[in-house]
C-alpha cells in the first residue's frame, strides 16, 4: 500500500512537474541572489556557504511540503484516500517519503549549481556529505509532512507552514550547517559527531511523532 | 454559572497573591543583600527565573493536556491546553523582556545567543505559530485536535533545541549558574517565595482562562443550537 501511495505522488509529479520545477527554479534564483549580494570571494564564501546552502534547501522544501497536502484538497481527494482501507500512519510515511524524494531530486540539481555559482571547492569526503544530506532531508521531510498535514485545512496554510516549520527545525538546521561546514573543512568525524547525533535524534523524534499522531491529524 | 471572581476559592487565591506579591517586592528591594558585582541589576533574578519556570510549566501542561485531549476527546483538556499555552507564552515574553534588561548592564549587550535565552525565543516563535493555527482554524474539533498534536511536538522538541543551541554558541555560555543551596538564607527564601507566588499566579490565571474558555464554548454552542 505504501508503494502505491508513494507511486501516486510521484506519478502526479511526473505528469504535472509542478513541484520539482518550482523548487529548482526558486532554489536557483536564491542562489543567484546570494552570488550577487555577497560578491563571492572564495575565502569568505567558504565560511558562509554551509549556512546559505541549507537556507536555500529549507526554503525550497517548503514548496514541496506544502504541495504534498494541498494537492490532496483538489477534488476532495484526501477524503477518498481516507476512505480507502489504509492505515493513517502508512499515509504519513508515504507523504514523508515522497517529500524526501522531491527534496533529494531538487538537491541533485541545485547542489552542483550552488558549488558552481559560488565557486566552492568540492569536499574531499563526498560519502559523508551525502549521508548528512540524506539524513537532514529525512528530518525536514518528517517535521514538514507532519506540519503540512496539521495546517492543511487551516486558512492561509501556505503562510503558516513556513512559520511553523522554521522555528521547529532550528536544531536540525544548526546541526546540518555545522556538519556540512566540518565536512567541507575536512575535519575528522569525531569532531562533529555530536551534530550528527543531533540530526539522527531529530529524525527519530519527528518520524515517531508523525507516525504515532498522524491518525489524529488526518481525521476529518 | 457563577462569576469566577465571586467564588470563594478565587477570592482567597487573589487575596494571597495580592499580599505576597507586595511581600516579595519588599523582600527583594529592602531585605535581600545587594550583590557586590551586579548591584541592583541582580534583583531582576527574583522575577526572571520564576517567569522562566512558569513558562516551562505552562508548556508542559500544554503537552499533557494535548495527550489527554487526544485520548479522551473531552473539550475541557483543550481549554486547559489553550489556557496554558497562552500563559506559557505570556511568561516567555516576560523572560525575553527581563533577560535583556539585566544583560544590558552586566554583559554590555542586551542580547546574547545564550542557550537558555535562545531556546525560550524559539519556543516563543513556535507558540506564535500555535496561536495562528488556532485563530485561522475553525472552531471545530479538528482545530482542537491539531493544536493538541502541535503542543506535544513542540514540547518534545525542547531538549533537542536546547542541546543544539548550547553547542552552537559554545562561546556564549555566560548565563549565571547559581547553586541555590549555596546562597545566603535571605536570597534563598526570597527566591523560593517568589517562585511560589509566580506558580500560584499561574494556577490562578490558568483557572480564570479555563473558566472563560468554558463560557465561550457554551455561548458558541447556544448560538449553533438556535
Amino acid at each position: 500500500m505504501l508503494a502505491v501511495l508513494v507511486r501516486k505522488d510521484l506519478l502526479i509529479e511526473f505528469r504535472s512537474r509542478e513541484i520539482l520545477i518550482s523548487m529548482i527554479t526558486f532554489g536557483a534564483a536564491i542562489t543567484l541572489l546570494y552570488a550577487f549580494s555577497f560578491r563571492p570571494s572564495p575565502e569568505s564564501m567558504q565560511t558562509f556557504a554551509p549556512g546559505l546552502m541549507w537556507m536555500v534547501f529549507l526554503f525550497v522544501s517548503v514548496l514541496a511540503l506544502h504541495r504534498s497536502h494541498s494537492l490532496e484538497k483538489e477534488f476532495d481527494a484526501f477524503s477518498m484516500i481516507l476512505s480507502a482501507p489504509v492505515e493513517r500512519s502508512v499515509l504519513f510515511i508515504s507523504k514523508y517519503l515522497s517529500g524526501f524524494i522531491f527534496l533529494v531530486v531538487a538537491q541533485m540539481v541545485l547542489l552542483p549549481l550552488f558549488f558552481l555559482f559560488l565557486q566552492l571547492p568540492l569536499p574531499a569526503n563526498l560519502a559523508q556529505m551525502v549521508a548528512v544530506f540524506l539524513l537532514v532531508d529525512l528530518g525536514i521531510s518528517a517535521a514538514g509532512s507532519l506540519l503540512s498535514g496539521i495546517v492543511m485545512r487551516v486558512r492561509v496554510n501556505e503562510m503558516l507552514l513556513p512559520l511553523m516549520l522554521f522555528p521547529m527545525v532550528t536544531p536540525l538546521l544548526i546541526s546540518a550547517v555545522k556538519s556540512t561546514a566540518s565536512i567541507m573543512d575536512n575535519q575528522p568525524f569525531n569532531q562533529w559527531k555530536l551534530w550528527f547525533q543531533l540530526i539522527v535524534s531529530f529524525v527519530i523524534v519527528f518520524s515517531l511523532i508523525g507516525y504515532l499522531v498522524y491518525d489524529y491529524v488526518s481525521e476529518e | 454559572m457563577e462569576s469566577f471572581h465571586s467564588r470563594q476559592s478565587s477570592k482567597v487565591t487573589a487575596g494571597i497573591l495580592a499580599v505576597f506579591w507586595v511581600v516579595v517586592l519588599y523582600l527583594v528591594l529592602n531585605v535581600t543583600r545587594i550583590d557586590p558585582d551586579q548591584q541592583m541589576a541582580q534583583k531582576i533574578f527574583y522575577y526572571h527565573v520564576p517567569s522562566a519556570w512558569v513558562a516551562g510549566l505552562g508548556y508542559l501542561v500544554v503537552m499533557f493536556a494535548g495527550v489527554l485531549y487526544l485520548i479522551m476527546k473531552d473539550e475541557k483538556w483543550d481549554h486547559l491546553g489553550l489556557a496554558a499555552a497562552e500563559l506559557g507564552t505570556l511568561f516567555c515574553a516576560l523572560v525575553l523582556i527581563t533577560g535583556p534588561i539585566w544583560a544590558k548592564p552586566i554583559w554590555g549587550a542586551p542580547w546574547s545567543w545564550e542557550p537558555r535565552l535562545t531556546t525560550v525565543l524559539i519556543m516563543f516563535l513556535i507558540y506564535i505559530g500555535y496561536f495562528m493555527v488556532r485563530n485561522f482554524g475553525d472552531e471545530g474539533e479538528r482545530t482542537r485536535r491539531i493544536s493538541a498534536v502541535l503542543g506535544i511536538a513542540a514540547f518534545l522538541n525542547v531538549p533537542i533545541i536546547y542541546v543544539s543551541v548550547k553547542f552552537w554558541a559554545a562561546d556564549a555560555q555566560l548565563h549565571p549558574q547559581p547553586a541555590m543551596s549555596q546562597q545566603s538564607p535571605d536570597v534563598f527564601w526570597t527566591f523560593m517565595l517568589s517562585l511560589l507566588v509566580f506558580t500560584l499566579l499561574f494556577v490562578h490565571l490558568l483557572r480564570f482562562r479555563v473558566h472563560i474558555l468554558k463560557l465561550r464554548s457554551k455561548v458558541l454552542g447556544m448560538r449553533y443550537d438556535v
